[in-house]
Protein backbone atom coordinates (compact mmCIF):
# COMPACT_ATOMS: atom_id res chain seq x y z
CA UNK A 1 0.00 0.00 0.00
CA UNK A 2 1.17 3.45 -0.37
CA UNK A 3 1.13 3.82 3.34
CA UNK A 4 3.14 6.28 5.73
CA UNK A 5 5.50 3.50 6.22
CA UNK A 6 6.96 3.64 2.82
CA UNK A 7 10.00 6.25 4.15
CA UNK A 8 12.86 5.73 1.57
CA UNK A 9 14.20 9.21 0.31
CA UNK A 10 11.52 11.35 2.17
CA UNK A 11 12.82 14.47 3.64
CA UNK A 12 12.50 16.77 7.07
CA UNK A 13 12.59 13.75 9.43
CA UNK A 14 15.85 15.78 10.83
CA UNK A 15 19.03 14.20 12.79
CA UNK A 16 19.69 10.29 13.82
CA UNK A 17 19.53 10.10 17.50
CA UNK A 18 23.65 8.86 17.27
CA UNK A 19 24.17 8.81 20.99
CA UNK A 20 20.84 6.15 21.84
CA UNK A 21 22.66 3.88 24.56
CA UNK A 22 23.82 0.06 23.28
CA UNK A 23 21.42 -1.67 25.31
CA UNK A 24 18.75 -4.13 23.06
CA UNK A 25 15.54 -2.64 24.77
CA UNK A 26 15.11 0.87 26.14
CA UNK A 27 11.85 0.27 28.54
CA UNK A 28 10.74 -2.99 30.51
CA UNK A 29 7.31 -3.01 28.46
CA UNK A 30 9.49 -3.44 25.22
CA UNK A 31 11.13 -6.26 26.56
CA UNK A 32 8.28 -7.97 27.89
CA UNK A 33 6.88 -7.21 24.29
CA UNK A 34 9.33 -8.86 22.35
CA UNK A 35 9.19 -11.63 24.43
CA UNK A 36 5.41 -12.07 23.72
CA UNK A 37 5.33 -11.97 20.74
CA UNK A 38 8.37 -14.79 20.61
CA UNK A 39 6.05 -16.98 23.07
CA UNK A 40 2.54 -16.49 22.02
CA UNK A 41 0.41 -19.23 20.24
CA UNK A 42 -0.45 -17.16 17.66
CA UNK A 43 -5.02 -18.06 18.22
CA UNK A 44 -5.49 -16.84 14.11
CA UNK A 45 -3.49 -17.32 10.94
CA UNK A 46 -0.55 -15.32 10.84
CA UNK A 47 2.13 -14.65 8.24
CA UNK A 48 5.08 -12.36 8.50
CA UNK A 49 3.86 -10.28 5.27
CA UNK A 50 0.17 -10.16 7.10
CA UNK A 51 1.79 -8.69 10.44
CA UNK A 52 3.65 -6.25 7.97
CA UNK A 53 0.77 -5.02 6.08
CA UNK A 54 -1.23 -4.54 9.77
CA UNK A 55 1.44 -2.88 10.83
CA UNK A 56 1.50 -0.34 7.83
CA UNK A 57 -2.22 0.07 8.08
CA UNK A 58 -1.88 2.16 11.65
CA UNK A 59 -2.66 5.95 11.61
CA UNK A 60 -0.15 7.42 9.73
CA UNK A 61 0.01 10.10 12.94
CA UNK A 62 0.22 7.01 15.45
CA UNK A 63 2.51 5.53 13.05
CA UNK A 64 4.82 8.60 12.97
CA UNK A 65 4.80 9.05 16.97
CA UNK A 66 4.29 5.29 18.70
CA UNK A 67 7.74 3.48 19.29
CA UNK A 68 8.71 0.76 17.03
CA UNK A 69 7.65 -1.91 20.08
CA UNK A 70 4.23 -0.56 20.61
CA UNK A 71 3.70 -0.11 16.22
CA UNK A 72 4.22 -4.12 16.95
CA UNK A 73 2.06 -4.40 19.63
CA UNK A 74 -1.11 -2.61 17.94
CA UNK A 75 -0.50 -5.23 15.05
CA UNK A 76 -0.52 -8.06 16.98
CA UNK A 77 -3.71 -6.92 18.64
CA UNK A 78 -5.15 -5.69 15.53
CA UNK A 79 -4.59 -9.58 13.83
CA UNK A 80 -6.44 -11.21 16.85
CA UNK A 81 -9.12 -8.57 16.67
CA UNK A 82 -9.85 -9.12 13.12
CA UNK A 83 -9.50 -12.89 12.81
CA UNK A 84 -11.76 -13.01 15.66
CA UNK A 85 -10.07 -14.59 18.24
CA UNK A 86 -9.81 -11.11 20.71
CA UNK A 87 -12.62 -8.86 21.09
CA UNK A 88 -11.58 -4.98 21.35
CA UNK A 89 -12.61 -5.06 24.91
CA UNK A 90 -10.80 -8.32 26.02
CA UNK A 91 -7.82 -6.41 23.95
CA UNK A 92 -8.51 -3.21 26.47
CA UNK A 93 -9.39 -4.71 29.71
CA UNK A 94 -7.18 -7.89 29.46
CA UNK A 95 -9.95 -10.39 30.94
CA UNK A 96 -10.78 -12.90 29.00
CA UNK A 97 -14.46 -13.81 28.38
CA UNK A 98 -13.64 -17.26 27.27
CA UNK A 99 -11.31 -19.66 25.90
CA UNK A 100 -10.51 -21.15 22.40
CA UNK A 101 -10.56 -24.44 21.72
CA UNK A 102 -8.08 -26.44 19.49
CA UNK A 103 -5.07 -24.65 20.02
CA UNK A 104 -1.78 -25.98 21.13
CA UNK A 105 -0.67 -25.35 24.48
CA UNK A 106 1.64 -22.52 25.09
CA UNK A 107 5.81 -22.61 24.00
CA UNK A 108 7.62 -23.79 27.85
CA UNK A 109 10.60 -21.99 28.50
CA UNK A 110 12.60 -25.22 27.83
CA UNK A 111 12.02 -25.14 24.42
CA UNK A 112 13.32 -21.94 24.01
CA UNK A 113 17.13 -22.99 23.34
CA UNK A 114 15.68 -25.11 20.11
CA UNK A 115 13.67 -22.52 18.89
CA UNK A 116 16.09 -19.54 19.24
CA UNK A 117 18.30 -21.46 16.09
CA UNK A 118 15.02 -21.94 13.79
CA UNK A 119 15.96 -20.31 10.57
CA UNK A 120 13.46 -19.97 8.39
CA UNK A 121 13.91 -20.14 4.21
CA UNK A 122 11.75 -18.05 2.19
CA UNK A 123 12.91 -19.69 -0.99
CA UNK A 124 11.52 -22.56 -3.12
CA UNK A 125 12.03 -25.12 -5.36
CA UNK A 126 11.00 -24.35 -8.40
CA UNK A 127 11.33 -25.84 -12.33
CA UNK A 128 10.45 -22.18 -13.58
CA UNK A 129 13.21 -20.14 -15.20
CA UNK A 130 13.61 -16.79 -14.51
CA UNK A 131 13.25 -14.71 -17.33
CA UNK A 132 15.59 -11.82 -16.33
CA UNK A 133 19.99 -12.49 -16.34
CA UNK A 134 22.79 -10.75 -14.53
CA UNK A 135 23.32 -7.42 -16.43
CA UNK A 136 19.92 -6.62 -18.34
CA UNK A 137 18.85 -3.01 -18.02
CA UNK A 138 15.34 -3.33 -16.25
CA UNK A 139 12.65 -0.52 -14.94
CA UNK A 140 11.02 -0.93 -11.72
CA UNK A 141 6.84 -1.29 -11.92
CA UNK A 142 5.13 2.47 -11.94
CA UNK A 143 1.88 1.19 -10.11
CA UNK A 144 1.52 0.28 -6.22
CA UNK A 145 -1.10 -1.91 -4.98
CA UNK A 146 -3.91 -1.81 -2.48
CA UNK A 147 -2.58 -4.39 -0.17
CA UNK A 148 1.23 -5.43 0.90
CA UNK A 149 3.94 -5.07 -1.46
CA UNK A 150 7.85 -4.58 -1.03
CA UNK A 151 7.87 -2.07 -4.31
CA UNK A 152 9.05 1.11 -2.47
CA UNK A 153 7.73 4.02 -3.71
CA UNK A 154 11.18 5.85 -4.99
CA UNK A 155 12.63 2.69 -7.11
CA UNK A 156 9.13 2.86 -8.83
CA UNK A 157 9.23 4.13 -12.50
CA UNK A 158 13.29 3.83 -12.57
CA UNK A 159 16.00 2.11 -14.69
CA UNK A 160 18.18 -0.02 -12.53
CA UNK A 161 20.84 -3.28 -13.13
CA UNK A 162 19.94 -6.66 -12.51
CA UNK A 163 22.62 -7.74 -10.31
CA UNK A 164 21.56 -11.84 -9.07
CA UNK A 165 19.06 -14.55 -9.06
CA UNK A 166 18.37 -15.14 -5.60
CA UNK A 167 16.23 -17.74 -6.71
CA UNK A 168 12.54 -18.47 -5.97
CA UNK A 169 11.30 -16.64 -2.91
CA UNK A 170 7.67 -16.45 -1.86
CA UNK A 171 5.75 -13.18 -3.04
CA UNK A 172 4.88 -10.72 -0.40
CA UNK A 173 1.46 -9.76 -1.82
CA UNK A 174 0.15 -12.92 -2.04
CA UNK A 175 1.92 -14.59 0.55
CA UNK A 176 0.06 -11.63 3.20
CA UNK A 177 -3.03 -13.28 3.29
CA UNK A 178 -1.36 -16.93 2.92
CA UNK A 179 -1.70 -17.80 -0.79
CA UNK A 180 1.86 -19.16 -0.99
CA UNK A 181 3.23 -18.49 -4.43
CA UNK A 182 7.34 -18.05 -5.31
CA UNK A 183 8.37 -16.36 -8.16
CA UNK A 184 11.99 -15.07 -9.21
CA UNK A 185 13.84 -12.54 -6.98
CA UNK A 186 16.96 -10.38 -8.08
CA UNK A 187 19.19 -8.18 -6.62
CA UNK A 188 18.20 -5.01 -8.44
CA UNK A 189 20.84 -1.73 -8.10
CA UNK A 190 20.00 1.97 -9.20
CA UNK A 191 22.33 4.63 -9.69
CA UNK A 192 21.97 6.81 -6.93
CA UNK A 193 22.51 9.85 -9.23
CA UNK A 194 19.36 8.11 -11.37
CA UNK A 195 16.75 8.56 -8.12
CA UNK A 196 18.30 11.74 -6.07
CA UNK A 197 19.04 15.14 -8.12
CA UNK A 198 21.82 15.92 -5.27
CA UNK A 199 23.63 12.50 -6.15
CA UNK A 200 24.68 13.81 -9.81
CA UNK A 201 28.11 12.64 -10.21
CA UNK A 202 28.67 10.62 -7.30
CA UNK A 203 29.45 6.31 -7.87
CA UNK A 204 26.70 5.47 -5.41
CA UNK A 205 24.48 2.92 -5.63
CA UNK A 206 21.16 1.40 -3.78
CA UNK A 207 20.51 -2.04 -4.31
CA UNK A 208 17.30 -3.81 -3.38
CA UNK A 209 15.69 -7.04 -3.84
CA UNK A 210 12.73 -7.28 -6.09
CA UNK A 211 10.91 -10.27 -7.28
CA UNK A 212 10.02 -10.14 -11.41
CA UNK A 213 6.32 -9.08 -11.34
CA UNK A 214 7.96 -5.84 -9.75
CA UNK A 215 10.14 -5.30 -13.10
CA UNK A 216 10.16 -5.13 -17.13
CA UNK A 217 12.65 -4.86 -19.14
CA UNK A 218 14.04 -1.59 -20.23
CA UNK B 1 -7.36 -9.15 0.24
CA UNK B 2 -9.53 -5.86 -0.91
CA UNK B 3 -10.02 -3.14 -0.30
CA UNK B 4 -12.73 -3.65 1.99
CA UNK B 5 -10.38 -5.60 4.15
CA UNK B 6 -8.05 -3.04 4.30
CA UNK B 7 -10.89 -0.22 5.33
CA UNK B 8 -11.89 -2.70 8.26
CA UNK B 9 -8.04 -3.27 9.54
CA UNK B 10 -7.75 0.26 9.90
CA UNK B 11 -11.37 0.64 11.51
CA UNK B 12 -9.61 -1.88 14.62
CA UNK B 13 -6.93 0.35 14.81
CA UNK B 14 -8.85 3.32 15.50
CA UNK B 15 -11.43 1.48 17.69
CA UNK B 16 -8.38 0.29 19.33
CA UNK B 17 -7.22 3.67 19.88
CA UNK B 18 -10.41 4.96 21.28
CA UNK B 19 -10.71 1.92 23.89
CA UNK B 20 -6.54 1.54 24.95
CA UNK B 21 -4.76 3.67 27.37
CA UNK B 22 -1.89 5.80 25.90
CA UNK B 23 0.60 4.03 27.86
CA UNK B 24 1.96 0.90 26.46
CA UNK B 25 3.20 -0.44 29.58
CA UNK B 26 -0.75 -0.74 30.44
CA UNK B 27 -1.23 -1.98 27.21
CA UNK B 28 1.74 -4.62 27.53
CA UNK B 29 0.17 -5.39 30.42
CA UNK B 30 -3.15 -5.97 29.17
CA UNK B 31 -2.17 -8.43 26.52
CA UNK B 32 -0.03 -10.33 28.92
CA UNK B 33 -2.62 -11.00 31.14
CA UNK B 34 -5.09 -11.88 28.21
CA UNK B 35 -2.98 -14.51 26.47
CA UNK B 36 -2.59 -16.06 29.91
CA UNK B 37 -5.92 -16.58 30.93
CA UNK B 38 -6.27 -17.62 27.21
CA UNK B 39 -4.08 -20.66 27.57
CA UNK B 40 -1.51 -18.92 24.80
CA UNK B 41 1.28 -17.65 26.77
CA UNK B 42 3.49 -18.91 29.66
CA UNK B 43 4.90 -15.77 31.04
CA UNK B 44 8.14 -17.85 32.22
CA UNK B 45 8.89 -18.49 28.37
CA UNK B 46 8.89 -14.43 28.10
CA UNK B 47 11.59 -13.94 30.66
CA UNK B 48 13.71 -16.80 28.94
CA UNK B 49 13.28 -14.88 25.45
CA UNK B 50 14.30 -11.67 26.56
CA UNK B 51 17.16 -13.67 28.75
CA UNK B 52 18.56 -14.80 25.04
CA UNK B 53 18.15 -11.55 23.52
CA UNK B 54 19.82 -9.53 26.39
CA UNK B 55 22.42 -11.56 27.22
CA UNK B 56 23.19 -14.53 24.61
CA UNK B 57 22.19 -13.02 20.96
CA UNK B 58 23.62 -9.81 19.88
CA UNK B 59 26.28 -7.78 18.04
CA UNK B 60 29.10 -10.06 19.65
CA UNK B 61 28.08 -12.55 17.32
CA UNK B 62 28.42 -10.46 14.70
CA UNK B 63 31.80 -9.26 15.76
CA UNK B 64 32.73 -12.87 16.65
CA UNK B 65 31.71 -13.52 12.55
CA UNK B 66 34.13 -10.88 11.33
CA UNK B 67 37.28 -11.47 13.19
CA UNK B 68 37.00 -14.59 11.81
CA UNK B 69 36.78 -13.86 8.95
CA UNK B 70 40.03 -11.45 8.81
CA UNK B 71 41.91 -14.18 10.41
CA UNK B 72 40.72 -17.29 8.49
CA UNK B 73 40.91 -16.87 4.97
CA UNK B 74 39.63 -19.88 3.65
CA UNK B 75 36.44 -18.87 6.19
CA UNK B 76 36.38 -15.32 4.72
CA UNK B 77 35.64 -16.69 1.52
CA UNK B 78 32.91 -19.38 2.46
CA UNK B 79 31.10 -16.33 4.22
CA UNK B 80 31.04 -13.85 1.26
CA UNK B 81 29.69 -16.84 -1.28
CA UNK B 82 26.56 -18.02 2.04
CA UNK B 83 26.17 -16.39 4.52
CA UNK B 84 23.73 -18.47 5.98
CA UNK B 85 26.30 -21.14 5.89
CA UNK B 86 28.94 -19.36 7.59
CA UNK B 87 26.72 -17.93 10.40
CA UNK B 88 26.03 -21.64 11.08
CA UNK B 89 29.64 -22.73 10.72
CA UNK B 90 29.72 -20.79 14.21
CA UNK B 91 26.63 -21.72 15.79
CA UNK B 92 24.99 -18.69 15.26
CA UNK B 93 21.69 -20.16 13.58
CA UNK B 94 18.66 -18.50 14.23
CA UNK B 95 15.92 -15.17 13.17
CA UNK B 96 17.06 -13.81 10.32
CA UNK B 97 19.22 -15.97 9.05
CA UNK B 98 18.17 -18.14 6.51
CA UNK B 99 19.36 -15.62 3.37
CA UNK B 100 22.05 -13.86 4.79
CA UNK B 101 24.32 -11.76 2.41
CA UNK B 102 27.49 -10.55 3.72
CA UNK B 103 28.88 -7.42 2.01
CA UNK B 104 32.58 -6.55 2.37
CA UNK B 105 34.18 -3.05 2.38
CA UNK B 106 37.14 -2.48 0.91
CA UNK B 107 39.56 0.70 0.18
CA UNK B 108 36.79 1.47 -2.52
CA UNK B 109 33.57 0.15 -1.31
CA UNK B 110 31.60 1.13 1.58
CA UNK B 111 27.92 -0.43 2.54
CA UNK B 112 25.87 0.47 4.65
CA UNK B 113 22.33 -1.74 5.27
CA UNK B 114 18.50 -0.22 6.19
CA UNK B 115 14.95 -1.43 5.75
CA UNK B 116 13.12 1.54 4.43
CA UNK B 117 9.69 -0.37 4.91
CA UNK B 118 9.58 -2.13 8.07
CA UNK B 119 13.04 -2.95 10.05
CA UNK B 120 14.51 -6.31 8.71
CA UNK B 121 17.82 -7.03 10.48
CA UNK B 122 20.41 -9.58 10.87
CA UNK B 123 19.23 -10.52 14.41
CA UNK B 124 20.74 -13.71 14.35
CA UNK B 125 24.14 -12.45 14.56
CA UNK B 126 23.62 -8.66 15.77
CA UNK B 127 20.68 -9.32 17.97
CA UNK B 128 17.66 -6.86 18.80
CA UNK B 129 18.29 -3.64 16.12
CA UNK B 130 19.02 0.21 17.75
CA UNK B 131 15.83 2.27 18.03
CA UNK B 132 17.42 4.41 15.64
CA UNK B 133 17.50 1.65 12.92
CA UNK B 134 14.16 1.71 13.20
CA UNK B 135 12.86 5.28 12.93
CA UNK B 136 11.59 7.06 10.24
CA UNK B 137 15.01 9.59 10.20
CA UNK B 138 17.34 6.66 9.53
CA UNK B 139 14.84 4.67 7.22
CA UNK B 140 14.25 7.85 4.82
CA UNK B 141 17.60 9.16 4.78
CA UNK B 142 19.59 6.44 4.21
CA UNK B 143 19.00 5.36 0.55
CA UNK B 144 19.18 9.13 -0.05
CA UNK B 145 21.79 10.69 1.90
CA UNK B 146 24.07 7.71 3.05
CA UNK B 147 27.06 9.97 3.38
CA UNK B 148 25.41 12.53 5.72
CA UNK B 149 23.94 9.57 7.50
CA UNK B 150 27.44 8.18 8.26
CA UNK B 151 28.98 11.44 8.86
CA UNK B 152 26.17 12.27 11.67
CA UNK B 153 27.86 9.08 13.11
CA UNK B 154 31.36 10.49 13.14
CA UNK B 155 32.65 9.36 9.76
CA UNK B 156 33.33 10.83 6.46
CA UNK B 157 33.45 8.81 3.30
CA UNK B 158 36.23 10.10 0.83
CA UNK B 159 34.59 10.93 -2.69
CA UNK B 160 36.12 8.23 -4.76
CA UNK B 161 34.36 5.86 -2.52
CA UNK B 162 31.67 4.34 -3.75
CA UNK B 163 29.17 3.68 -1.21
CA UNK B 164 26.32 0.91 -1.46
CA UNK B 165 23.26 1.01 -0.11
CA UNK B 166 21.39 -2.13 0.54
CA UNK B 167 17.71 -1.72 1.50
CA UNK B 168 16.25 -4.96 2.99
CA UNK B 169 13.03 -5.35 0.73
CA UNK B 170 12.54 -9.24 0.43
CA UNK B 171 14.21 -11.68 3.23
CA UNK B 172 17.54 -10.99 2.21
CA UNK B 173 19.23 -9.92 5.04
CA UNK B 174 22.67 -7.98 5.30
CA UNK B 175 25.70 -8.25 7.51
CA UNK B 176 28.76 -5.11 6.49
CA UNK B 177 31.94 -7.01 6.71
CA UNK B 178 34.21 -3.44 8.01
CA UNK B 179 37.69 -3.46 6.83
CA UNK B 180 40.54 -4.51 9.33
CA UNK B 181 42.19 -1.43 10.65
CA UNK B 182 45.75 -1.27 10.21
CA UNK B 183 48.41 -1.41 13.39
CA UNK B 184 46.26 -5.44 14.23
CA UNK B 185 48.68 -6.93 12.52
CA UNK B 186 49.36 -10.51 14.31
CA UNK B 187 46.16 -9.69 16.82
CA UNK B 188 44.76 -12.93 17.82
CA UNK B 189 40.40 -13.23 16.79
CA UNK B 190 39.64 -13.04 20.46
CA UNK B 191 41.22 -8.93 20.45
CA UNK B 192 40.29 -8.50 16.94
CA UNK B 193 36.59 -9.23 17.62
CA UNK B 194 36.68 -6.93 20.60
CA UNK B 195 37.22 -4.01 18.45
CA UNK B 196 34.56 -4.45 16.04
CA UNK B 197 31.46 -2.64 16.71
CA UNK B 198 27.83 -3.06 16.02
CA UNK B 199 27.58 0.39 13.75
CA UNK B 200 29.96 -1.11 11.41
CA UNK B 201 28.15 -3.98 10.53
CA UNK B 202 25.66 -2.32 9.92
CA UNK B 203 27.94 0.31 7.90
CA UNK B 204 27.28 3.44 9.91
CA UNK B 205 30.96 3.69 11.30
CA UNK B 206 33.63 2.93 8.39
CA UNK B 207 36.88 3.56 10.30
CA UNK B 208 37.57 0.96 13.26
CA UNK B 209 41.28 2.42 13.80
CA UNK B 210 40.17 4.40 16.98
CA UNK B 211 39.03 1.90 18.55
CA UNK B 212 42.53 -0.07 17.89
CA UNK B 213 44.29 1.69 21.10
CA UNK B 214 40.96 0.73 23.10
CA UNK B 215 40.77 -2.67 23.06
Amino acid sequence: MDGIHDFGGKQGYGPIDTGETEEPFHYPWEARLFGITRAYTRPVPFTLDWFRFTRETIEPAEYLNRRYYDQWLEAHEVIAVFGGAFTVEEVATGKSAGPIDGLPPPMRPDKVDAFKRVMTRYDRPSDAQPTLAPGDEVTARSNGAIGHTRLPQYVRGRRGWLEVFRGFHILPDTNMTGGEAAEALYSVSFLAADLWPEAAGRPDRVYLDLWESYLERA
Amino acid sequence: MSADDAERLGAIHRELHSHLPSEPALRVKALESLLVEKGLLDPQTVDRWIEVYTEEIGPKRGAELVAKAWTDPAFHDRLLADGTSGIAELGFEGWAGGHLDVVENTAKVHNLVVCTLCSCYPHSVLGIPPNWYKTAAYRARAVREPRSVIAEFGDRIPDDVEVRVWDSTAEVRYLVLPQRPKGTEGWNADRLAALVTRNSMIGTQRDLTSRVGQV
